[in-house]
């Protein structure tokens, strides 16, 4: 064994006095400081995969933007470590209560918190929903309808797989086929049992990507080194946050970021029009924030919490809810992780969790008893997560817990992305307890639905299938759930939706939400690309209006052309293959 | 990085070590696992700064009890010695597992969400205190503190079950399996946390900034080992190494039905 040192001597602590964003990249001035008596263009609440981009966005526009930030402005080199148990907070661990007939586990699961937000810690799998994800309920009579086609988030699409940018095959074959301008990913283990058991069953599959990391150094971001830790958040810089991505340049255009501020209220005026925020910092002392207009940007539980919170004269049952949709259609997808085990050592820590995927049961089959579907795709766990899949997938504990984990090694993991369908009784509403700044907490409850159940039965047995096709002399399971949208969802009728197309709330002319709470459906597509594409999109259409959004209550409903230029620099401009138009 | 002395320290009771296909007690080693003379710690000069500080931290300084009382501090590393046993380990290379679960509960940090049937997670200790007791007390007449080895083993295996007989009506106000999967949860979370553990599983550890490169093929990097295989049949009459693979469910909360 190697025990010599590196060369240069050991890995020292970094640059004295720079702000790291990577390994390379930092932050090059200080930032600016508004005063609270300014009145501000737009507050943000929440600066993670949505609130990056917006805050980017508005910025380089030059309008006057604060982003707040319940968590810390990460510093890479200093506050993250290759290290499971290390990295618990990167994710939302204030009390939650969760709950229902199947209820969900949060925190690391699927709540991020800090600057970059859930954008992170997620896997980086970055596929576009499918053209019928917009029309579900006109297709099959289930979920609901997207006020916008396929069509109208395309030129999105297309833009944030270049700004983030977006590594996978030339040409991918499910939805509406298209390439990727960044090559492939080499594969690890786990994907190269993902392609054996896809191959021997004769199903395509989609390899090394697409993903939202780098495989090819890109400007002051280097390339992935394929160490495993995506989710413990990547310290190489390789793997896109709007940490990494947008949040530098919208510092360098003017916009504030106020971390471990924690936004307790929005302040509605005299002429139902808000007129700013409550918030408190890190010290718990109470601030307001005045401006002209609030995008809410805190993800699927802490909009809808924010609004219910906001509750005022006028809003008894929550701001912006006269529909009584806040927290409700709250969706997460069905993750279940089918393991195998093989003779030949994996070793599926190398590489990164998301690398190859396979996406050919997406869309409904009517030889099927559900509607919609599923995809199946690559999965890393790291010893601690893989201990927990052996405990509920094998009941193991004592002894046969050690034996287990002895053989590490030798398991590879798939997890199936299924579609759960919204419904009404999956909600967000306020719990009874408190947080330590005595703000009600968030309560969820989450119930399967038969369509659900179906469908993550037949997911389950196909993906297990794969996983023996592939080779593996043992196969077994562990349920559980993936991601979350929905609990403000867009809509042309304001009787059933909070906002619409542009995330503008029905209500309230100058609160608008954009987030993964917004989406009236959810695909069997990882959310993160479409909540990106979601906020440049209303990015474009905030900065069509000029400044009627401020003293306006007249909604224009025409969607503005699609502004490149409002772009990260260097990151727009290179050209995206587009195969079948 | 000191290394640990390669040495056997002598173990407590030679019934409670883990067997050769033979039946013959396996002696304590201080590192067990089918990666001989592996040590993530050893590539600690190939980390960067914060990993290296967070990660030998977590070996050189164990935090000290602040939350549970004395009794409680020695009830669970009696139940923990049975959810994760590490008789196989000599004395000086076990794993500390209630005092990183002590200082989370001192500091009263959580995953972030409780489920609604269940208390908060330092209540859950007490409560769990409790009930384990009175399924001692129940089965056998006496705390668990005072039985034997197979005693409390069959006790923890009534709450792995779902099937405690005892303490309705703790359990009328907790769930069983949500109870389970909390303690588990901080025992593998302690274990798998440390180096040490990483060395008997073969996993790499931390590779930034130096990077994996062999990707593919489950083949070692030059700084790790190959596997090198044997078998084992664990101590006599204990009944932790049956694993059952529950592959009929399909939902998370069916998963824990028996």
């Amino acid at each position: 064994m190697n025990h010599k040192k590196p060369i240069l001597g050991e890995f020292g602590l970094p640059q004295n006095g720079k702000h790291m964003l990577g390994s390379l990249q930092y932050l090059h001035a200080p930032m600016r400081k508004f005063e609270e008596k300014d009145e501000v263009d737009y507050i943000i609440v929440g600066v993670g995969a949505a609130g990056g981009i917006l805050l980017q966005r508005l910025a380089r526009a030059g309008f006057n933007v604060v982003g707040i930030e319940a968590g810390p402005f990460w510093d890479t080199e200093r506050d993250w470590v290759s290290d499971e148990a290390g990295s618990h907070k990167l994710y939302w661990e204030d009390p939650r209560v969760t709950g229902g007939s199947d209820p969900l586990a949060l925190g690391a699961n699927n709540c991020g918190k800090g600057v970059g937000g859930g954008s992170v810690h997620w896997a980086a799998f970055t596929p576009r929903l499918h053209p019928s994800d917009f029309e579900v309920y006109t297709r099959d009579g289930v979920g609901a309808d997207w006020p916008i086609t396929y069509r109208d988030i395309l030129p999105y699409y297309e833009q944030l797989e270049l700004e983030m940018p977006v590594a996978g095959p030339a040409y991918y074959p499910w939805g509406h086929p298209h390439g990727y301008a960044y090559g492939p990913h080499p594969m690890g283990g786990v994907g190269n049992a993902l392609i054996r058991g896809c191959s021997a069953l004769n199903i395509p599959v989609s390899i090394g990507g697409p993903v939202a990391i780098l495989s090819g150094s890109h400007g002051d971001r280097p390339h992935c080194i394929y160490r495993g830790f995506c989710i413990q958040g990547c310290k190489v810089g390789a793997k896109a946050s709007t940490l990494v991505t947008h949040v530098p340049d919208a510092l360098n255009k003017g916009a504030e970021i106020r971390d471990r501020c924690m936004v307790s209220r929005i302040e509605l005026g005299n002429d139902r029009r808000v007129t700013g925020i409550h918030y408190f910092d890190n010290d718990g002392a109470a601030h307001f924030q005045k401006s002209k207009a609030v995008i809410v940007c805190g993800y699927a539980i802490e909009t809808p919490r924010l609004l219910l919170n906001s509750a005022c004269p006028g809003f008894e049952n929550g701001l912006a809810n006269s529909s009584g949709t806040v927290g409700r259609y709250l969706m997460a997808q069905a993750g279940n992780v089918v393991l195998g085990r093989f003779e030949q050592p994996v070793r599926m820590y190398k590489a990164p969790p998301a690398h190859a995927l396979t996406e050919e049961f997406y869309e409904t089959d009517p030889r099927r008893n559900f509607a919609r579907g599923f995809a199946i795709q690559t999965v890393g766990p790291l010893p601690i997560a893989f201990g927990k899949q052996m405990l509920a997938a094998k009941k193991a504990w004592g002894w046969g817990l050690r034996r287990e984990m002895m053989d590490y090694n030798h398991w590879a993991a798939f997890g199936l992305l299924g579609e759960i369908l919204p419904w009404a009784d999956n909600r967000v509403t306020l719990a009874k307890e408190k947080d330590r700044f005595g703000l009600p907490v968030a309560h969820v409850s989450f119930n399967l639905h038969d369509n659900d159940k179906r469908l993550i039965k037949f997911a389950k047995e196909k993906t297990m299938e794969v996983m023996a096709a592939a080779g593996a002399t043992e196969v077994v399971q562990e349920a559980r759930y993936a991601h979350l949208v929905g609990a403000a969802r867009m809509g042309s009728d304001p009787k059933t939706s909070v906002v619409d197309k542009f995330g503008r709330t029905h209500d309230i002319a100058n609160l608008f939400v954009c987030d993964g709470s917004i989406m009236p459906t959810q695909g069997s597509a990882n959310p993160g690309l479409t909540i990106q594409a979601l906020a440049a999109r209303t990015a474009d259409y905030l900065i069509s209006q000029g400044t009627r959004i401020f003293n306006s209550d007249v909604r224009d409903m025409a969607s503005p052309p699609i502004r490149r230029e409002l772009a990260p620099p260097e990151t727009w401009g290179k050209g995206v293959p587009r195969l079948n138009d | 990085m000191k290394e640990a002395p390669e040495k056997t320290v002598a173990n407590v009771d030679s019934a409670l070590l883990p067997r050769d296909l033979k039946g013959v007690p396996l002696e304590s080693r201080p590192t067990p696992g089918y990666y001989p003379g592996f040590s993530t710690l050893s590539q600690s000069a190939f980390w960067d700064h914060a990993t290296r500080r967070v990660v030998t931290n977590r070996v050189d300084s164990t935090p000290s009890r602040q939350f549970f009382s004395a009794e409680e501090w020695d009830f669970w590393t009696v139940v923990f010695a049975h959810l994760i046993p590490q008789s196989d380990r000599t004395l000086d290379r076990q794993i500390p597992i209630v005092a990183p679960l002590d200082h989370r509960l001192f500091i009263n940090q959580t995953v972030g969400y409780r489920f609604e049937n269940m208390p908060q997670d330092r209540e859950a200790y007490r409560m769990g205190h409790e009930a384990i007791n009175k399924e001692a007390e129940h089965r056998y007449a006496a705390g668990f503190l005072a039985l034997s080895y197979p005693q409390r083993e069959m006790v923890l295996k009534a709450i792995h079950d779902g099937k405690p007989e005892a303490a309705a009506d703790i359990w009328h106000t907790m769930s069983v399996h949500r109870f389970w999967q909390l303690i588990m949860g901080d025992a593998i979370d302690a274990y798998y946390a440390h180096p040490w553990a990483w060395d008997e599983i073969g996993f790499g550890g931390p590779a930034y900034p130096r990077a994996y490169t062999r990707l593919e093929r489950g083949e070692p990097e030059p700084w790790e080992v190959e596997e090198e295989r044997y078998d084992w049949l664990a101590p006599e009459g204990t009944v932790s190494d049956e694993v059952r693979s529950a592959a009929h469910h399909h939902t998370e909360a069916d998963q824990h039905k028996a």
